[in-house]
């Protein structure tokens, strides 16, 4: 009887090749990822986000003074709600001001979008970035 | 213990057709989250430490779900514990290629851990999902051939009252989880009145004792005999507790309870646990 129940044990336990090919796989993604997030966890340092923008021209046919903008976060949390100020000066003087919301900045990460001045762009002109503002999540 | 002992000749094809069933459930659990924006940004908001607790949790789910709902009776905890890290993989496969799929992971243009944590918090649902399909999807004929006798998957699908509280955690978690991250439940939280609180707690309550005792529901409760009343008041009591521990600890890890006052943080519980105590009756006894 206790033999019956063994065998009828073994049978349920047993495993083709398929199944331990599956289990290794699975088994080396799971520690992989632990590995990683306990070293992740070792290293943690919970610091405020850091965003900063960049822009460079970058015109379209339709739009001859535009600007491709790229926000960065290399701070140790998210941002959420990154409004980046970019303000045009021609010759020195401020002309005019264009702004990109970012709903979300995660932390090491890189967004691109683009701002369009008025008018055509000249030699001259430059364009100076600048973050607002933002929250935690 | 040789190779070959290990290797058993279970056909191949049953396999790819178990595969094909915890490919399916997990889809089918788990869609809903998938398609959830707010899970995409919890999941680079989440720090380390969130998401290894994640990962270990999921892990003792899965455990607790296998032994105590598995298909086949008479498993030993050994392969509980292959079948549940095969499910952790294979829901970790299918949540990177769906959010790749629907363009929500860039592997080449992301940061890493930014990667990683949307995949892993997609993985949960998706990997209790593979569990629940695996087990629950097949024909009755397909189970009485895995099995070879349907009273001992019965008997087997019989837990105990440790079984029924970790099924009752799956269900909740599985029901309760696909709205836990929206932004909808504070909204309602913060703009109910009490009387509209205490209604919510009444109904999940009440809810509860009609899935688990009046409804004829699949695998509700006949027994108990002349203790009704203890076991009615008992099972309502565990099941509606384990809703609102779920939904708390699901409101925490994605933060919409820092910040707020203690009124409004018990609000979001209740409003949950509404869905959570439906999924932690009625899922469970469904997901059995």
């Amino acid at each position: 009887m206790e033999k019956d129940t063994n065998s009828a044990r073994n049978r349920h336990d047993e495993k083709n090749w398929l199944e331990w090919l599956i289990f290794c796989l699975s088994l080396l993604l799971v520690l992989g990822i632990l590995g990683y997030l306990v070293f992740q966890v070792i290293n943690f340092k919970p610091t405020d986000p850091d965003v900063y923008a960049e822009a460079t021209l970058d015109p379209s046919e339709h739009a001859p003074n535009r600007y491709k903008v790229k926000v960065y976060n290399k701070g140790g949390i998210t941002a959420e709600e990154v409004l980046a100020e970019f303000i045009l000066y021609k010759a020195g003087k401020a002309q005019e001001k264009s702004e990109l919301l970012v709903a979300f900045s995660p932390k090491d990460s890189e967004s691109e979008g683009w701002v369009t001045f008025s008018g055509k762009p000249a030699n001259a002109d430059s364009v100076a970035a600048r973050i607002v503002s933002y929250k935690s999540p | 213990m040789n190779v070959s002992t290990l290797i058993g000749n279970r056909p191949v094809k049953k396999s790819l057709k178990e595969y094909a069933r915890g490919i399916t459930g997990g889809l089918l659990f788990s869609f809903p989250l998938l398609y959830t924006m707010e899970m995409w940004w919890a999941g680079f908001s989440a720090t380390p430490v969130q998401l290894l607790a994640l990962v270990v949790v999921t892990y003792l789910l899965l455990l607790g779900y296998n032994r105590y709902a598995g298909m086949r009776p008479g498993v030993s905890w050994r392969s509980v514990i292959i079948d549940s890290v095969e499910e952790m993989g294979i829901g970790l496969v299918i949540s990177f290629a769906v959010l790749y799929t629907l363009n929500r992971i860039q592997p080449a243009e992301m940061a890493f851990s930014e990667v990683i944590g949307k995949v892993l918090l997609e993985a949960i649902g998706v990997s209790i999902g593979v569990s629940i399909g695996t087990a629950q999807l097949s024909t009755a004929d397909t189970e009485a051939e895995e099995t070879g006798n349907d009273d001992d998957l019965e008997a087997e699908k019989e837990p105990g009252n440790w079984g029924m509280v970790v099924l009752a955690f799956c269900g909740a978690l599985l029901i309760g989880g696909n709205v836990a991250p929206t932004e909808e439940v504070i909204m309602l939280a913060v703009e109910a009145s009490p009387v509209h609180i205490l209604m919510m707690a009444l109904a999940s309550i009440g809810l509860s004792v009609i899935v688990v005792y009046f409804s004829d529901f699949k695998g509700t409760a006949t027994q108990h005999g002349k203790d009704f009343l203890f076991w009615l008041i008992l099972d309502t009591c565990v099941s509606y507790l384990v809703a609102l521990v779920v939904s708390a600890l699901i409101l925490w890890f994605f933060g919409r309870l820092s910040g707020v006052s203690f009124w409004t943080g018990f609000s979001e519980v209740i409003v949950l646990g509404v869905l959570s105590s439906l999924g932690a009756s009625a899922g469970r006894l469904l997901i059995r």
